[in-house]
């Protein structure tokens, strides 16, 4: 780990809103999956596979009706929400002809579906209008989606995340984080409205992320640079881990929107005895203010990029946990590469 | 704009309002809005960048309003994007830079901006307590730039970013760069003559090495040393013997005469003379071709460094210049009066090689005949006549004199750009700059003439009146910031710019802000963001304000409380709240009970008891509580309900009257409870007295009935 992390930016030809990394085999090379359109052309939404060594030139791209708010990958199936409610799955091999997809509307979902997650039952989604869905094979390659909750607009949601088989946790604007349990009648059984930097009352959660191995910890991201941890078993406590004004001593971290939250498991954590039950795990985000960042309850914060435009999305490689792809504003993605790998790489 | 529903098939034209401009001129558009005739109105506006929404509007038909909406669309809204096929003529560089590209430029081009106008900024501060009068007579400000200019240079493209070939090919006369462009060029040409101080005293080498970079843009149709190298290396391929070919020596002479050394001692050895076979009976001949190779490779340059690969002896300073290049010109011409060339008796090669000999002597004719370009003629003179040309007049009056030899026409704005550079006229380069690299070149290249110029400085800087008070330097970058404003993606770098333009920036910047589109909640946040950096707090109340009027027209409440919670809009809220207040009081069924509650969880308990609030949390609580009572049927909750209900919204006189009859008839649920009684004597009286006052208040005429089952009364 002594060797600097390197980082390349790649310019793209179209804008990238969301990017994944797709599990890749010796054959196939390393290979993404983004969410991209060209703003020039209109109607130009697309999911497209971009392998890592010249992203500018797609391998292969699916159509979308509006531009993408959620991208997931699961071992085997990519998944891609749309700004018009629809869903878009595919195999994860990126066969466009496999492609199934729920078309948004009055039965689905109305407007953007922001949380979107792969596990349990299958993938759970959860809308700005409100509804949570539950999606899940229905055999001879169909999907059925299955309604667990409509808000009827009263709520607004931006996050979803399994946690075990029969449970999830969703987010959203002024609700909050809730903690959905399917065998009590597919009901939020917790509730916490979090710890929101600038003295505000209640702000958007953007992400949420649950540990494999700690699946009663949801970390949480959101406005004004806030990210805070979730304990369910201190339900009412929930744990700051960056905002604005938390701390009067110590600069922010970041002051904007944290896009994305993603436990980063390459960065061991500094306290290791004591991290084996109480300790939030290091958690990477990035932000509006173009910050690629990593947090742990009571450390300073390691800042690993600090980029001139906003970095929209990112995600750690599963298989290689050193490698980071994000997805900058300016129609760019970066690479970064910690560790002793930088060298094997180049 | 006006517009108007035109008659035939229904498209809308757009027409100027000046009759004078024929129609045929005007570049007309249908749109496909679907919308059936008759249509009644047409609404036209700008949306985020280049597109135009257009709305058409049936007239509304009087019997059947709302009934007939469902099937039958009442109006449509089209967005036209303006951008796409409608041949912006702006700049021609736009041909050889693709959109995409420029974007990328765009981009990468605002952190230097940004820093350096932060650095000015904190120079100026200091400037002005030490009394100075400029920034620029600050001694690091030409070095900052300096950094600048080198920052935006490597974004337009790297000349070393291609990788070298591991095997080259030995009879590759010009070596495979990426394509230069003219932007580069340009941006190199300003950066060699306003900013680089250091280079001042070896500026006509400097000129040298840019030739040899940009030489094959100069012109498309007159023909330059680069085509002509081009054309024999074609040509190469299919000779047998090179030295046979008048190519091959007017080849030579001409990259001699720009001073490409490398390349002409690379060719000379492909004479046929070097041959193995040959080697005997060419003796003589090789050995002259070789001198002058040797000659050609150790000529004098009055520069401190050559890069890799280029050849010619360096001379740091001007002494030492000027004895190697006596004692080379010595060498010159004694190999021109050698006896040995009697003794080749190839007539092309003595010819050939005698030419050459004669350009490195600076013969003026033979130096004209090998160049094409007026540009490559004047660095010619700079290398074999007058290698101590400084100062703006001289080559300025020497440019002239070469422009008079090889007249050229002028199509990609070098030669024009270098013309008002050397005439000293920063008016003419901005021009050059504004016709044919665009907007970005001007708005980032103002930055390089005034970097050690005053007068330059003080003409992009004086206000002028028939600009409406502004200066130069900020119309062209509001005008810049007005292109990035066009497009959906650079919309965002703008306020860079217009924050940087003193006098009409800011206002433009919040019309922008404002502009932007708030459907989306990600697109509001990052327009929140700008708002937050540039101190609009404001301008981003009122955005949150539009954002949650949207979202609570279109049925998401929670997002549009939310929006108004962020924007402390209390008299909305104020409104939500009363609405929510009146509409529960008239209703107790229980099943909307979900959803006024939903509501009321999120305007919370902060609002204040304008709308009644406080009075409904308790009325939710109370309702909460009825329902546990009446499920679980536990003496001990329905109890803790009955005991709410008397002490804390019975007894309490901020009750409103409305909301007793309501509870009356809760209470009626609570009495049949079995198994004992709930309420005392006194309780029971209480709620016979508010029963009977009610039944009164029935016979006044301001009472307002509620929705209520009958038997409850």
């Amino acid at each position: 780990m002594a060797d600097p992390p390197s980082f390349r930016r790649h310019p793209l030809p179209f804008s990238i809103d969301l990017v994944r990394w797709l599990p890749s085999s010796a054959s196939s090379g390393r290979l993404l999956a983004a969410a991209v359109h060209d703003p020039s052309v209109p109607a130009s939404s697309r999911l497209s596979l971009l392998p890592l060594h010249d992203p500018a030139s797609p391998l292969a791209s699916l159509p979308l009706p509006s531009r993408p708010t959620a991208l997931r990958c699961s071992p085997s199936v990519l998944a891609a929400a749309t700004s018009s409610g629809s869903l878009h799955l595919l195999s994860s091999s990126f066969d466009t002809d496999s492609a199934v997809s729920v078309p948004g509307g009055a039965g689905f979902h109305v407007g953007p579906v922001r949380g979107l997650d792969c596990g349990g039952e299958g993938w759970v989604t959860a809308g700005e209008d409100g509804r949570v869905h539950v999606v899940s094979d229905g055999g001879d390659g169909r999907v059925v989606a299955r309604r667990v909750w409509d808000g009827k607009g009263m709520s607004g949601y931006g996050a979803a995340r399994w946690a075990s088989s029969a449970e999830f946790a969703t987010g959203g604007a002024g609700c909050g984080v809730q903690w959905w349990d399917r065998r009590k009648g597919d009901a939020v059984v917790a509730q916490c409205k979090g710890v929101w930097g600038r003295g505000v009352a209640t702000g958007m959660v953007h992400s949420i992320d649950i540990h494999p191995s700690r699946k009663h910890v949801c970390v949480v991201g959101g406005s004004s640079g806030t990210i805070f941890a979730w304990d369910l078993r201190w339900a009412q406590q929930p744990i700051p881990l960056s905002g604005v004004g938390l701390d009067e001593t110590a600069q922010p971290l970041c002051e904007s929107e944290v896009w994305e939250v993603l436990f980063d498991n390459y960065t061991q954590s500094s306290d290791i005895i004591s991290s084996v039950s109480t300790r939030i795990l290091p958690v990477m985000l990035c932000s509006e203010d173009g910050i690629l960042a990593i947090v742990e309850q009571d450390e300073r914060p390691l800042e690993l990029l600090a980029e001139p435009c906003a970095i929209n999305s990112f995600d750690i490689d599963p298989q290689n946990p050193s490698d980071v792809v994000c997805a900058l504003e300016w129609e760019s993605i970066g690479v970064l590469t910690r560790g002793r790998d930088a060298m094997s790489e180049e | 704009m006006p517009g108007m529903p035109a008659d035939s098939g229904g498209a809308i034209v757009p027409f100027s309002g000046e009759p004078k401009h024929a129609a045929s001129a005007l570049p007309v558009r249908p749109i496909r809005h679907g919308v059936p005739p008759p249509i009644s109105r047409v609404y036209i506006s700008w949306s985020s960048g280049n597109l135009l929404q257009v709305a058409c509007l049936r007239p509304p038909s009087p019997e059947e309003g709302a009934g007939r909406g469902a099937e039958e669309v009442a109006g449509r809204v089209v967005e036209v994007n303006l951008g796409v096929g409608a041949g912006n003529g702006s700049a021609e560089v736009e041909e050889e830079v693709d959109e995409a590209e420029m974007r990328r430029i765009e981009y990468g081009s605002v952190p230097a901006f940004a820093l350096l106008q932060s650095r000015k900024n904190a120079l100026a501060d200091a400037a002005a307590m030490q009394h100075m009068h400029s920034v620029s007579e600050h001694a690091e400000w030409w070095q900052y730039v300096l950094e600048y200019s080198k920052t935006i240079g490597n974004l337009l493209g790297n000349q070393d970013s291609l990788p070298a070939l591991m095997i080259e090919d030995p009879r590759a006369i010009l070596k495979v760069r990426e394509k230069p462009t003219s932007l580069k060029a340009a941006w190199e040409l300003l950066e060699i003559f306003y900013v680089d101080k250091e280079l001042h005293s070896w500026l006509p080498e400097r000129l040298v090495d840019w030739l040899a970079d940009y030489d094959s843009l100069l012109t498309k149709t007159d023909g330059t040393v680069y085509f002509k190298l081009n054309n024999f290396q074609k040509k190469l391929i299919n000779l047998q013997i090179v030295e046979n070919d008048d190519d091959y020596w007017n080849g030579l002479s001409a990259a001699l005469s720009v001073g490409w050394l490398d390349v002409v001692v690379n060719m000379l050895r492909f004479h046929g003379s070097y041959q193995l076979g040959q080697m005997d009976n060419r003796e003589t001949e090789n050995g002259l071709v070789e001198a002058v190779a040797v000659l050609v490779s150790t000529m004098p340059r009055m520069r401190p460094d050559l890069p890799k690969g280029k050849l010619g002896q360096c001379c740091k300073t001007r002494p030492d210049f000027i004895k190697a290049w006596e004692k080379w010109r010595g060498q010159v011409s004694k190999l021109e009066c050698s006896a040995f060339w009697i003794q080749c008796s190839h007539q092309k090669t003595r010819d050939g090689l005698k030419n050459l000999l004669h350009i490195m002597m600076g013969n003026i004719k033979d130096l004209t005949a090998a160049t094409s370009h007026w540009l490559e003629l004047f660095a010619s003179h700079f290398l074999y006549i007058r290698p101590f040309t400084v100062g703006f007049e001289g080559m300025h009056h020497l440019a002239q004199k070469c422009i008079q030899l090889k007249p050229s026409f002028d199509t990609n704005g070098l030669t024009g750009l270098l013309n008002g550079i050397l005439s000293e006229n920063p008016e003419v380069v901005l021009a050059e700059c504004t016709k044919k690299f665009g907007p970005w070149m001007v708005t980032h290249c103002m930055e390089l003439l005034a970097a050690d110029n005053d007068y330059a400085d003080i003409m992009l800087h004086e206000e002028r009146p028939n600009f409406g008070g502004i200066s130069i330097e900020e119309l062209h970058r509001l005008v810049y910031a007005q292109v990035l404003c066009s497009h959906s993606s650079t919309w965002q770098i703008a306020p860079t710019y217009l924050s940087s333009c003193l006098n009409q920036g800011l206002g433009l910047l919040e019309i922008l802000l404002l502009k932007q589109p708030i459907q989306d909640n990600r697109l509001v946040l990052k327009t929140l963001e700008l708002c937050r950096l540039y101190e609009l707090e404001n301008v981003g109340t009122n955005i949150m304000k539009i954002a949650g009027c949207y979202h609570w027209k279109h049925g998401r409440k929670g997002t549009g409380v939310y929006w108004f919670q962020q924007a402390h809009d209390k008299v909305r809220l104020d409104r939500i709240a009363q609405q929510l207040f009146e509409r529960i009081g008239k209703s107790v069924a229980d099943d909307n009970f979900k959803q006024w509650e939903g509501l009321l969880e999120l305007l919370g308990s902060d609002i204040g008891s304008a709308g009644g609030l406080e009075f409904l949390h308790r009325y939710r609580d109370f309702k909460r509580s009825l329902q546990q009572a009446l499920e679980g049927r536990t003496g001990e909750a329905a109890r803790q309900t009955v005991e709410f209900l008397i002490q804390q919204l019975m007894r309490n006189p901020s009750t409103p009257q409305r909301f007793w009859l309501p509870l009356l008839h809760d209470s009626v649920k609570l009495l049949n409870c079995k198994p004992r009684p709930l309420l005392n004597v006194a309780e029971t009286t209480l709620l016979l007295n508010k029963l009977q006052e009610l039944s009164m208040a029935k016979l006044r005429p301001d009472f307002c009935s509620n929705h209520l089952p009958s038997h409850a009364l």
